[in-house]
């Protein structure tokens, strides 16, 4: 609460006083106090000034609107951030993305104009064109190829960036493609394998736990100031027992009581294992599992040779760690699981996030104060309208799909039809492909997906390629045009909700160079290519105060509640609304409830009616210790990487100097001890060769990582001019950790919900 | 005794977000390559485990400032409220002070600009009474806390970051 003290009790008078103290060696700018503040407050500082404060949304970090800030603008550039106090979720509070965001926007890798390419691709060589140029190319290439081989030939990537998701999905839409082509590795497999078992995504009740299990989660880098790395303090210092369930300690080190160092990619078998515990020593919640779960007695048969002591060779925590952990978890009636996605990156990761949710389940820890709970109480907020066109969903879309993402039974899932991003590009690499163009805005496959050597050959390969972006990109140089989008800065759109709390985006500053916002961008290319109907003629303003219209309101009615509006809760928190959340109905085309018993789903007879196991089961990552025992010679080493870091958002920002200060350079994580057996000292540049490539990195020693086990941040490619560091290849000798993972997509990605496996094999040696 | 000013820091809140790190970055206009405010992350053994914590170290405005005990020309000075500040019109650029400071705090910005920059606690910036600065304000767990306290207990804080920085592997 002190965070939130007044501070709008400073007079001018007390400020001028406070600004006259400047002492020798003060080296000022400006006189002006520092956020965070209300709007009060940062307009007085601003009239002190000679500035403007625009009050608006940070935009470094996805999928959506999150932290609520005031920019600064003096003689039209955008100087700084204060954090917004009037925001309900991050309260005034700031990471250092957020702080950094003038750099992004001014970055001399920003793109400014649209671009053909003239030269051969890859080689980077481009000329400017006009947007009705660009828009004409990118038009007339897909009305061809619509023409020539039928709508579904254009794929759209998925961007990291994702508040314009669903424009990218009404212009697939309106051409007629199902193919949305999903990373694969971030939210959505959690989301399915959790629907499929317990009709929903329980989250964590931190605040009243007693046991928590962060498991491949980092809570600290999921936004510090939204709550969840307050929460995880907070439960270290009410001595709440806190297991930190990954292979690598990072910020959440320092406030955890036990690590649990799991091999990367052995989740499930850990998962597996302590299912076995549970069942066979009777640690379940009797009447839960008899009123509320399918399939008990076939699970625990199902899970005897999921014993703990088989475990410990598969996933390296030692069994009676093992039981320790299944026990406390089981007995403790507070006990909840923080999970990530460090769940979500593996070939048996359908089976290691439902085995959780039944963990969860059986041991009667579902919905229940201080353990995993549905749903928190909605706002009074009406829903906005979704630009989607869900509606429009039928059968042979359905069919349609080139490499589901989920199978063909399960689609469309929540987000809508989805294609797995890598078998887009698998596709265009047969003889006789389906897809024949391609669209990347705001994602660069050839750092963020596997086999980025498969990737670049498809890109080489592939009838059109065009990039949408704020930013030079790491595969801009394959594109046949190049369009630029704005940063949520230079914007007045979309409007953003985050729970209760819904504001308008306003515009910092005049766009840089030539471009148009991403929304703006699909809106006007539905225009061209005849589709207009569906995109209200080009007009986005149209479009925003269609979506508000359930609030009653225009976006312009919006905009004039400058800090926003803050809906009241719904209600109270309701627990053990089994009945309700168990019989929810999927977003399959029939509807059919995401359970088929109206119970928690222990065996999965629809998985089993679609040809997957109706148990969760142990399958090997590609490379491994205990499933390929003879690379281990060669490759003594499991790698794996973070999918988040404190300054990064996934494969972008390493061009902003304050950002890249903070992490300079991609380091190997390892343990000293494995380290100097090798002659590596701390700090000594090395090769990490795997089976299918080698990088060239710093080692940095790392007493917080399991010896046998390396890793490293994904997503490196960029330099940064102002620091004077250089790009990286994107293939072998750079840091691009894809290119290390096996390209065969059978063997790395999950047969059911297509994660893909982010484990191998290595060996390091001084370079 | 007089009360003095410093930044409070507690280690048992602190993430490591490195928001502090940039927002004093981004509300100073430091150049690239200072850093008025770093983190410094520190391993130990724990029992049964490695146990992480992280120092966000900036000037500790010390109760008797060893920079100011060896420079030279002078240019290192406290003030009433504690804080201590250099004077960059008498500062040479011969880092005695760099020598000195316990907490690798002076820093040099280098191309042909050799004086001391430091943390000034923003000094003249805000009204210390309501308000804070950025890298105060910013923290998601209130790790770092503007205080007013007394020489002896700013040794005893010193003391206790340096144990801490110590304490590592």
């Amino acid at each position: 609460m002190e965070r939130n003290r007044d501070r709008a009790g400073m007079s001018r008078r007390t400020f001028l006083k406070a600004s006259g103290a400047a002492a020798v060696g003060a080296a000022c700018t400006a006189l002006l106090p520092f956020g965070p503040f209300t709007l009060a407050e940062a307009e007085a500082v601003a009239a002190q000034t000679g500035e403007t404060v625009v009050p608006t949304w940070c935009g470094m970090c996805g999928p959506a609107g999150n932290c609520a800030v005031y920019a600064f603008v003096k003689d039209g550039k955008f100087t700084r951030v204060a954090g917004m106090k009037e925001a309900p979720q991050n309260k005034g509070g700031l990471c250092c993305k957020s702080h950094a965001a003038p750099q992004w926007v001014y970055s001399p890798d920003r793109l400014t104009t649209p671009l053909r390419r003239v030269g051969k691709r890859g080689e980077g060589r481009f000329e400017p064109v006009s947007w009705d140029d660009a828009l004409k190319i990118v038009a007339d290439t897909l009305k061809e190829q619509k023409e020539r081989f039928g709508p579904e030939s254009l794929a759209i990537l998925s961007p990291a960036r994702r508040n314009y998701s669903e424009y990218l999905y009404r212009f697939l839409m309106a051409h007629g493609s199902p193919n949305y082509a999903h990373s694969g590795i971030c939210a959505m497999q959690l989301s399915f394998s959790f629907a499929y078992t317990v009709g929903a995504r329980p989250a964590p009740d931190y605040k009243n736990a007693d046991v928590i299990l962060i498991w491949g989660k980092q809570p600290v880098y999921s936004g510090p100031p939204l709550g969840s790395a307050v929460a995880l303090v907070d439960a270290w210092r009410r001595k709440a027992r806190i297991y930190a369930i990954k292979p690598s300690l990072e910020a959440d080190g320092g406030f955890v009581t036990d690590w649990v160092p799991v091999r990367p990619g052995t989740d499930a078998a850990l998962a597996l294992a302590m299912l076995h515990v549970v069942t066979r020593e009777g640690l379940i919640d009797r009447a839960f599992v008899e009123t509320w779960c399918y399939g008990y007695d076939r699970l625990a048969e199902h899970v005897k040779q999921y014993s703990p002591a088989w475990a410990e060779k598969v996933c390296g925590v030692p069994a009676v760690q093992i039981e320790e952990m299944a026990r406390t978890y089981a007995t403790t009636p507070k006990a909840a699981i923080d999970f990530g996605n460090g769940l979500e990156h593996a070939p048996s990761a359908s089976s290691a996030i439902r085995a959780v949710a039944m963990l969860m389940a059986i041991t009667g820890h579902l919905d229940r104060p201080g353990c995993n709970v549905f749903g928190g109480p909605a706002s009074t907020m009406p829903a906005r309208r979704s630009v989607h066109m869900k509606e429009r969903y039928t059968q042979e879309w359905v069919d349609k799909l080139v490499g589901p993402e989920f199978p063909r039974a399960f689609q469309p899932f929540q987000e809508g039809t989805s294609a797995a991003y890598p078998r887009i590009f698998e596709d265009v690499l047969k003889d006789k492909p389906t897809i024949h163009a391609v669209i990347a805005p705001g994602t660069q496959p050839a750092v963020s997906t596997r086999n980025p050597r498969g990737v670049l050959k498809a890109l080489e390969k592939v009838d059109f390629y065009a990039v949408i972006d704020t930013h030079r990109t790491a595969d801009m140089n394959w594109a046949d045009i190049v369009l630029p989008a704005l940063t949520p800065y230079e914007i007045d759109h979309p409007f953003e909700v985050r729970g209760p709390f819904i504001m308008a985006r306003n515009k910092v500053i005049e766009p840089v160079g030539q471009g148009r916002s991403m929304q703006q961008i699909m809106l006007d290319l539905g225009v061209v290519m005849g589709y207009g109907a569906d995109f209200w003629n080009g007009d986005l303003r149209a479009c925003m105060d269609w979506q508000l219209e359930p609030l009653g309101m225009t976006l312009e009615e919006l905009r004039s509640h400058r800090t926003g509006i803050r809906y009241e809760p719904a209600g109270k928190p309701a627990f053990e609304k089994y009945e309700k959340v168990f019989t929810t109905k999927s977003s399959r085309l029939n509807r059919a409830p995401f359970l088929a018993q109206g119970k928690v789903a222990l065996y999965n007879t629809q998985f089993e009616e679609a040809g997957f196991a109706p148990m969760p089961e142990w399958v090997e990552p590609a490379e491994s210790v205990t499933g390929t025992p003879e690379l281990l010679e060669k490759f003594p080493f499991v790698l794996s990487d973070y999918h988040t870091s404190r300054s990064f958002s996934a494969g972008w920002q390493r061009n902003v100097p304050f950002l890249r200060e903070v992490e300079k350079e991609p380091c190997l994580h390892i343990h000293p001890e494995s380290a100097r057996a090798r002659g590596i000292a701390d700090g000594d540049m090395v090769t990490v060769t795997s089976p299918h490539g080698s990088l060239t990195v710093r080692a940095e020693y790392y007493p917080g990582i399991r010896k046998d086990t390396v890793m490293l941040l994904h997503g490196w490619w960029q330099g940064c001019k102002e620091l004077g560091l250089p790009d990286m290849p994107l293939l072998d000798g750079g840091a691009n950790v894809n290119l290390l993972y096996t390209p065969d997509l059978a063997k790395c990605c999950d047969p059911l919900i297509t994660a893909m496996g982010s484990q191998t094999l290595v060996n390091v040696s001084k370079a | 005794m007089s009360a003095e000013y410093k930044i409070a820091f507690d280690a048992e809140r602190c993430v490591a977000c490195h928001g502090c790190v940039v927002a004093c970055k981004a509300w100073r206009e430091r150049p690239l390559g200072v850093y008025c405010r770093r983190i410094e992350r520190i391993w130990r053994q724990g029992e049964g485990m490695p146990r992480l914590r992280h120092a966000s170290i900036n000037c500790q405005h010390c109760a008797e400032p060893a920079c100011m005990e060896v420079c030279p020309e002078h240019a290192i000075s406290k003030n009433a409220e504690g804080i201590v500040l250099v004077d960059e019109r008498k500062c040479v650029g011969c880092r005695s002070c760099e020598v000195a400071c316990d907490f690798d705090v002076p820093q040099f910005p280098g191309d042909g600009e050799e004086k001391m920059v430091k943390c000034d606690l923003c000094v003249g910036r805000y009204d210390r009474e309501k308000e804070e600065p950025p890298c105060v304000a910013t923290c998601p767990t209130r790790a770092l806390k503007l205080v007013k306290v007394s020489p002896e207990e700013k040794k005893t804080s010193e003391a206790a970051l340096l144990a801490l920085l110590k304490s590592g592997e």
